[in-house]
């Protein structure tokens, strides 16, 4: 109908005059979001220097206008300033939108100020000031800069991040939007990710952010990568990294180009290498790595609608810890008696096997449309490749073939709609369906984890409701389909000791003519998983500095291929883990309480929770096996009701200017349905640091940091006896009792210098272990055999440009 | 005309003019699309080869020749026919018993029956500088050495392929056999052989062992 009648109002006064002057623009300026007029918007007439303001109703009027084009600059407080050129031909009506709520859209990133994902859940925020200091190592090391965040570990490089003492696949990371695919189910593969492709990353703790994924029991971790401003520029930036423990070094650089019209281009690369570490007093053998990666992102993004391209490759080569490599239970026992590692050569680069070589590539496009009065509308398809490999002592040959070699490909669509026209009542919905495909090529070895096809069909809502100025609610709801589709050789001696003779004997397929399984079963084992996981919470403002969080999520995991089917000797732990068929979903109940409380020198934030693990899957020894390598451990696979409960700590306070100390403490407990303590769960520990920071000297800051770790002294009790074969003596093989306290001492200090008038640079020096102390963290799963890290000098330069 | 034109032109710039409805039938459709899209997997099951298990040690002899006479043998017997990866556990098996006084030589055969494979050679011959063998008993009294015709690794020790024994007095006992993989350091000269840092490949302990 505007339409028309600005048609109508151009038709009749068009053919007026030639040349005049006198010609009037009647405007009205609204909210695109929302439609309603938007008030004193100040609009800037170009051409003739002159201001007027909209009324009430939006509307503003120009006189004495002739004939040609005229540019208005029209600016409000929290809208982005909009430019426009209007044909004057003739007196005009012209409907202008603003877009007044950029700041809640999340449009805008406002510095100094966290953005979160969640409302009511447990969330943290780590941004590049602090990603930057982890520069030369690894997504898990930067997360526990978060109380109630710890990690477990193979060694120094793989680094697994552990959120309120739950791992691996019960945490889900997204990478710009793609959720990582990369085998996560095992606890010696890392995530594979570079720190430095992050600007922010969130960790919600729990599973409130359920358009991510219903499974989350643990958490979920979110890697952005910054915004593309809208503005004709060009910067970048390249950071230097040296480091003493193993001689590492790192480099990465990205470039950024944008434009004012939208359109963006970004690439960021990253190499890094280092040696052998070397613990307090030793080195620590093949723990060499070498990774490269790099990312290049481009497309174009304007207020209303933008899309995007992202491809990203990593490829991780890492060392495992020569000493690690064990046959049986007595090279296990020798090893833990020993104080020493059993092989500590001099240092080298050379990386040589048992080693890990994994490639993974991520290929993202995705398109956004906001629509008048209504919202945002997000489609995304996303393919992943994810190529494992892992290589082993072998015999001859056999040495440079890889022992297991996974190719894990995922294909993701997803539909996603914000519907934000009321920004009292939000709500978001979508849609995601994802193809999965895992294969195993023959590697002479059995396969550990099986050739299988995965889909997964999920739905959810959410929604946003703000009650009155102190309170806020949130809830969601998300069904989730899964099906997993395998072809697994089972020895038949397995699947008989197994029981699955009598409850999965359809599984089976016979061999056909002309083919020949040997000793074993070929099985297609197909199970369908139904899972539902909502949930619901509250944020209650008590005033300006303080506020209260409530929430409690329902989560549903379905079992992963490792649970389900694993079959075989891991010959860094010395044992045999077996997955169950039988297995069934886990469901986890998590109730959260956050109190936030921040004034102008003091800050504190308590998460406390309490999480209910139906159904809770982990591994348990059960029985001990001979073979002609002697014997091992059998672990298996096993389901109860578990319960963890804890809180988290975070202080800062500056007790004099420029002077802060900062705590941060966390305590965690978990219990099994017979009230054994579970295994793995991270002792209690306390982090104390004192900060100096001068902006007048260069930005100057300079820290000390205590690291103190307890002793677990909560754990089950999964030691055996062993014959000592050489003295036909029995000795009890301690793989349980959690190594002693420690406390680390750490020192770091950074400054910032002009180099020209866009140059700056950043000069970072730190200590890691100051005293050298030697020490071993009950959640490395090396630390039978090793030393954690000895002392490590730091010094890094940053370049921004 | 031309003024109706580019007043047109300068509106749609600035804004969308799609209501509620429209934006509904958008996502419906790209939701057929996506459905579409994702049902298009191809769903054809390739049999995967079986597990070729190369490495398995299913079968490890060693056998004793009385050096006075080749009709007087003992052979110790292991036999995991599904590796070390499967439930069943090894069956040891003893034949035949030492003669008290007499001097044996020992060989060992590594063998995988999965694979129809003999690995003795990849040890011996292929690999002997990465292998080393050590021995042990326990309620014999029994003299061992490496044979003079044994396996020399390049550092100089012998690989305990081949081995003397010497039946001492009558008694009941066991006999350990070990081979390691990829040792740090191996030493032959105390009597039955010590390494560090190596891995197991084969751990047995043949129980029962007499001497006459």
């Amino acid at each position: 109908m505007k339409y028309y009648f600005v048609c109508l109002m151009v038709f009749v006064f068009g053919f007026h005059q030639a040349q005049n002057c006198s010609y009037t623009l009647i405007g009205e300026i609204k909210d695109f979001h929302d439609g309603t007029p938007i008030t004193a918007a100040n609009i800037y007439l170009k051409e003739q220097d002159r201001y007027v303001i909209s009324d009430f109703d939006g509307k503003f009027k120009i006189e004495d206008l002739c004939n040609g084009t005229i540019t208005l600059v029209i600016s409000h407080v929290g809208c982005e300033t909009k430019t426009v050129s209007i044909a004057i031909n003739g007196d005009v009506f012209k409907s202008i939108d603003l877009e007044h709520h950029i700041e809640e859209l999340n449009e805008v990133s406002v510095k100094s100020k966290q953005k979160k994902t969640t409302l009511t859940a447990q969330e943290s925020v780590l941004k590049s000031d602090i990603l930057k200091r982890y520069t030369n190592r690894s997504l898990g090391d930067a997360l526990k800069e978060v109380a109630g965040v710890s990690s477990i570990n193979t060694g120094n490089s793989i680094v697994k991040p552990m959120i309120n003492g739950l791992h691996s696949s019960r945490i889900l990371i997204l990478n710009n939007n793609v959720r990582l695919q990369d085998q996560e189910w095992g606890v010696e593969h890392a995530p594979n990710i570079d720190i430095n492709s992050a600007d922010q990353i969130s960790v919600i703790k729990g599973a409130g952010a359920l358009a991510f994924g219903g499974d989350a029991i643990g958490g979920v971790i979110v890697i952005n990568p910054e915004r593309s401003i809208r503005k004709d520029t060009l910067f970048g930036q390249t950071t230097i990294n040296g480091q003493s423990n193993g001689r590492g070094y790192s480099l990465t650089s990205s470039l950024h180009k944008n434009y004012e019209s939208g359109w963006f281009a970004k690439f960021q690369g990253t190499i890094k290498q280092n040696g052998d570490f070397k613990a307090a007093d030793y080195y620590l053998t093949n723990t060499g790595t070498k990774s490269k990666s790099f990312n290049v992102k481009a497309g174009k993004k304007t207020f209303e609608s933008g899309f995007e391209l992202f491809y990203s490759y990593l490829n991780n080569e890492i060392g495992i810890l020569s000493s690690s490599h064990v046959g049986n239970i007595n090279d296990l026992l020798a090893a833990i008696k020993s104080p020493r590692p059993a092989i500590t050569r001099d240092f080298g680069y050379d990386i040589i096997n048992p080693r890990q070589d994994v490639t993974h590539h991520l290929l993202k496009a995705s398109y956004f449309k906001r629509f008048k009065n209504f919202g945002k509308v997000n489609l995304q398809y996303d393919y992943q490749s994810n190529n494992r490999l892992e290589f082993d002592i072998r015999r001859g040959e056999r040495n440079n073939e890889a022992a297991l070699d996974l190719l894990l490909q995922t294909h993701t669509f997803l539909a996603d709609v914000n519907l934000d026209a009321n920004l009292e009542r939000k709500f978001n919905f979508g849609i995601l369906a994802r193809y999965q495909d895992n294969y195993a090529p023959d590697t002479g070895i059995r396969r550990l984890i099986p050739n299988y096809e995965k889909y997964d069909l999920g739905a959810y809502v959410t929604t946003e409701w703000r009650l009155n100025d102190a309170v806020m609610v949130d809830a969601g709801f998300r069904y989730d389909f899964s099906r997993v589709d395998a072809l697994k050789y089972y020895q038949i001696s397995r699947w008989e000791e197994r029981g699955y003779d009598d409850d999965f004997a359809n599984f089976i397929i016979p061999a056909q003519d002309g083919q020949n399984f040997g000793a074993n079963y070929l099985t297609n084992p197909r199970f369908d998983f139904h899972n539902l996981s909502g949930s619901i919470g509250a944020k209650y403002q008590f005033n300006d500095n303080s506020y209260l969080l409530a929430n409690y999520s329902l989560s549903t995991r379905p079992p992963n291929p490792a649970e389900l089917f694993s079959d075989g000797l891991h010959h860094s732990a010395a044992r045999i883990e077996l997955g169950d068929l039988r297995l069934d979903s886990e469901l986890s109940n998590r109730f959260s309480l956050t109190y936030d409380h921040k004034t102008s020198n003091f800050n504190v934030v308590v998460d406390a929770f309490f999480n209910a693990i139906g159904k809770y899957m982990y591994l348990k020894p059960i029985s001990v096996q001979q073979s002609n390598r002697g014997s091992y451990p059998v672990w298996e696979y096993q389901q109860t009701d578990a319960k963890l409960f804890g809180a988290d700590l975070t202080a800062s306070y500056q007790f004099v200017d420029h002077w802060k100390w900062q705590n941060k403490t966390s305590l965690i407990k978990g219990y099994d349905d017979n009230d054994l303590p579970l295994i793995n769960m991270p002792a209690f520990n306390t982090l104390n640091k004192i900060e100096y920071s001068q902006a007048k000297w260069y930005n100057f800051l300079a820290s000390i940091q205590s690291e103190w770790v307890f002793e677990q002294n909560e754990f089950p009790d999964f030691n055996f006896s062993v014959e000592n074969p050489t003295t036909g003596e029995t000795e009890i093989l301690d793989i349980s009792t959690p190594p002693p306290a420690y406390n680390l001492f750490h020192f770091y200090s950074e400054a910032t210098f002009g180099v020209s008038k866009k140059t700056k640079l950043n000069i970072a020096f730190g200590i890691n272990n100051i005293f050298n102390t030697s020490y071993r963290n009950y959640l490395n799963r090396l630390r039978y055999f090793a030393d954690d890290l000895g002392r490590n000098i730091t010094l890094q330069l940053k370049l921004n440009y | 005309m031309n003024t109706i034109k580019s007043n047109f032109k300068t509106m749609k710039i600035n804004f969308l003019n799609l209501n509620t409805m429209e934006a509904t039938k958008f996502f419906f459709s790209a939701l057929v699309c996506l459905s579409i899209l994702a049902s298009c997997s191809d769903d054809d099951d390739t049999i995967p080869p079986p597990p070729n298990e190369e490495e398995v040690i299913t079968d490890v002899t060693l056998t004793f020749t009385n050096d006075a006479d080749a009709n007087d043998t003992v052979e110790l017997k292991s036999v995991d026919p599904d590796g070390e990866d499967g439930p069943l556990s090894p069956t040891v098996t003893v034949m035949g018993n030492f003669t008290a006084g007499a001097t044996y030589s020992a060989v060992v055969e590594v063998y995988n029956s999965i694979e129809d494979e003999d690995i003795t050679p990849e040890i011996t011959d292929e690999e002997p500088d990465e292998h080393f063998f050590i021995y042990a008993i326990n309620g014999l009294d029994m003299t061992f050495s490496r044979a003079n015709n044994d396996i020399v690794r390049m550092d100089g020790n012998k690989l305990g392929y081949r081995t003397s024994w010497v039946a001492n007095t009558t008694g009941t006992g066991s006999i350990t056999i070990r081979l390691f993989h990829e040792s740090e350091t191996v030493d032959d000269s105390n009597e039955f052989g010590t390494q560090t840092g190596g891995s197991t490949d084969i751990d047995i302990t043949f129980m029962n062992v007499n001497i006459q």
